[in-house]
């Protein structure tokens, strides 16, 4: 173990992976951890080592979304960094219609081994158009896997198993979370997909949360500890496969649940979650679910405006003692 | 300039286009009877520049269509049957019927993912192209695509990203656009070359109702693509077939009988124009004329794809409805 930033984690597995298999090429390697505080030395042996393998592409989100699409289904694996996930929604069409739809519309003759990458969140003031975060609207769509890590540990683990695996996957890592650091193990080793994880364990209520709403659920944690509130926090990691049983397993200990997403709430990652939990482990909760998100307005720029809309700690506390009657 | 076309390159050049038609007309005469297909983009009278494109192709070269695939993949070799009865929505189908008409894939035969979007096979090409270039096994990506295409701003992007990059791609465009008709592309620009041209990518103009001279440009555009590593745009200007619609096409011309070539009195009625110009019709009577085939062998030929037809009608009839529960499988490798 070593302890090592979210961001140099993501670029020791990309490297890791790029050094294993000649065909993944990197669009837009520039925004996505280079000059994010690793070490100068590696990121020039990095780039002179995969000089042809490296793309700036012009600033054309619609056209290499699907160079993504098509150089995968001809035997390459293209990892394509939109930077800002509202950048993204300039190539949906593409990520949707091509990407998600082309292995099933051929009958299972192609395949699609590609990773977008994209920053998503509320990283103070960037306004309504460098805030968002789409993970619901991805999951919605059939055909795309979408992971969302919140440790550097993670981040490196799951990097590896979206560059290996042979779907397309939105791979949706929140801004704030690249300086942050954790242990990380040494070596190659992958995390597999809908394999969730209990970050803290606890027994009178379960915090369901995922990416940086993670960070925010512990902080939370320790807050509810100081009122006699052991939560048990739950990171499932991955939304698209989804891990439901590492979710009912802990609703089934608390028998309460308590849902921390980013996003607006409507048809929401946390929506999808208290379905599922409402549908095959209604008998285990002892209360209503609770969903704490952002009010669904585009997220205002001035300070004050867009602390009162985020989603964090604090409200998430105040919601769980409600829920608990403390 | 190319080589001179062989007798038996001919031969084969006027077969192509004679299996692309008669599909399609298969295809009407079934969505006829089948009330449940219809909605689709036939390739007929576009057969002079899918028949010279997919002649010229290698072996693990890319292509990538559109809504109006049919001509392109059975022209290229995918079984009749299959291609048939994946348009039916049958198990036997390309696609196991997940696909259908707007959708047809076929590997075997270099077709990557077809997209019904307009401006959906040029991006995939250039993607195509990157990875030939990548691959380096001298393979070139074709984009088949609509006049329509131009108006879509991804065409922008991937003439600049193919020159940019210098990829190995065939930028093919069939403009069927109908003087006088509803217009299927709406540019500012004077001419559909002017906007690649702008981007550096050297472009051509064939006449799609000529065959050879289809495959004479395209011949050239490829072999400056496999040499220098650069996009060509061509544009194959096509008279648009009568029949074609939005929604559902019309058969208006009627079946096409071959012995209109040396019997001028059959052609009659409203289409004579277009029946007259139309490139198969057009192709037999140059051959005719140049001696290079005689009226036996083009009605040999025409019968040897009629059977083939029947085959694959009997193969795509008896092919059943996918098990309704396998609906749910496959959206993931």
């Amino acid at each position: 173990m070593t302890e090592k930033t979210f961001a140099q984690a993501m670029f020791d597995a990309l490297s890791l992976s790029m050094e294993q298999d000649a065909t993944i090429s990197v669009f837009g390697a520039s925004s996505f951890v280079l000059g994010r505080g690793l070490p100068p030395a590696d990121e020039k042996a990095f780039i002179a080592k995969y000089e042809k393998r490296l793309f700036d592409p012009p600033v054309s989100e619609n056209v290499l979304a699907s160079v993504g699409v098509g150089s995968a289904t001809a035997g390459l694996r293209p990892f394509i960094n939109f930077g800002t996930s509202s950048f993204a929604f300039e190539a949906h069409n593409q990520i949707v219609n091509e990407a998600g739809n082309a292995r099933y519309m051929s009958g299972g003759q192609l395949k699609v081994p590609l990773v977008y990458h994209m920053f998503h969140g509320i990283r103070g003031i960037g306004g309504a158009q460098h805030s968002q975060s789409p993970q619901s609207m991805y999951a919605n769509c059939p055909g795309l896997e979408v992971v969302l890590p919140s440790t550097p540990a993670d981040a490196k683990g799951l990097m590896r198993t979206a560059i290996k695996s042979d779907n397309p996957t939105l791979f949706i890592t929140h801004t704030k979370l690249l300086a942050t650091k954790g242990e990380v193990p040494d070596g190659d080793y992958a995390i597999p997909f809908a394999k969730g994880e209990v970050k803290r364990a606890g027994k009178d209520v379960t915090i369901v949360a995922m990416s940086l709403m993670v960070l925010e659920a512990l902080k939370a944690a320790e807050l509810l500890k100081a009122e006699g509130i052991d939560a048990e926090v739950v990171d499932p990691r991955t939304v698209v496969p989804f891990d439901a049983k590492c979710v009912i397993e802990s609703v089934k200990k608390t028998g309460r649940l308590v849902i921390l997403e980013e996003a607006s709430l409507v048809c929401s990652v946390a929506s999808e979650i208290s379905a599922i939990v409402a549908e095959q482990a209604f008998e285990a909760l002892k209360a209503p679910i609770v969903r704490v998100g952002r009010p669904h307005v585009p997220m205002p720029y001035s300070p004050s405006l867009e602390a009162f809309c985020a989603p964090d700690a604090p409200k998430l506390v105040e919601a769980v003692k409600k829920l608990l009657k403390k | 300039m190319p080589e001179p076309l062989s007798r038996e390159a001919r031969h084969s050049l006027l077969e192509r286009m004679m299996l692309m038609r008669r599909f399609e007309e298969m295809v009407i005469h079934m969505a006829a009877k089948h009330k449940y297909i219809g909605r689709n983009h036939l390739y007929i009278g576009h057969e002079g520049t899918g028949a010279a494109v997919m002649a010229l192709l290698k072996p693990g070269d890319l292509a990538h269509t559109t809504h109006r695939n049919h001509g392109h993949i059975v022209g290229r070799g995918a079984d009749p049957g299959k291609a048939l009865a994946e348009i039916m929505g049958r198990e036997g189908g390309l696609c196991g019927g997940r696909g259908g008409t707007w959708h047809m894939t076929d590997t075997s035969v270099g077709f990557q993912s077809t997209s019904a979007m307009v401006g959906g096979s040029i991006g995939l090409a250039t993607g195509g192209g990157f990875a030939c270039k990548q691959l380096g096994k001298g393979n070139v990506s074709v984009a088949l695509f609509g006049d329509g295409v131009l108006d879509e701003g991804i065409s922008y992007e991937a003439f600049n990203f193919a020159s940019q990059y210098s990829l190995p791609i065939l930028f093919m465009c069939e403009n069927n656009e109908k003087p006088g008709r509803r217009e299927t592309s709406m540019l500012a620009a004077d001419r559909l070359l002017d906007i690649p041209k702008a981007l550096k990518i050297h472009t051509m103009t064939v006449d799609g109702g000529d065959v050879e001279n289809v495959h004479a440009g395209v011949s050239e555009a490829l072999a400056r693509i496999r040499k220098d590593q650069v996009p060509v745009f061509v544009e194959s200007q096509i008279e648009a077939w009568p029949g074609s619609h939005q929604h559902k096409p019309e058969f208006t011309t009627g079946e096409t009988d071959i012995t209109m070539a040396w019997d001028a009195g059959k052609i009659s009625g409203q289409y004579a124009e277009w029946i007259r110009q139309e490139p198969i019709l057009r192709y037999i009577r140059k051959l005719l004329a140049e001696n290079a085939i005689s009226q036996d062998e083009v009605t040999a030929l025409d019968a040897k794809v009629r059977e083939k037809m029947a085959k694959a009608r009997d193969y795509a009839e008896a092919s059943p409805f996918p098990k309704a529960e396998g609906a749910v499988l496959g959206a993931f490798a």
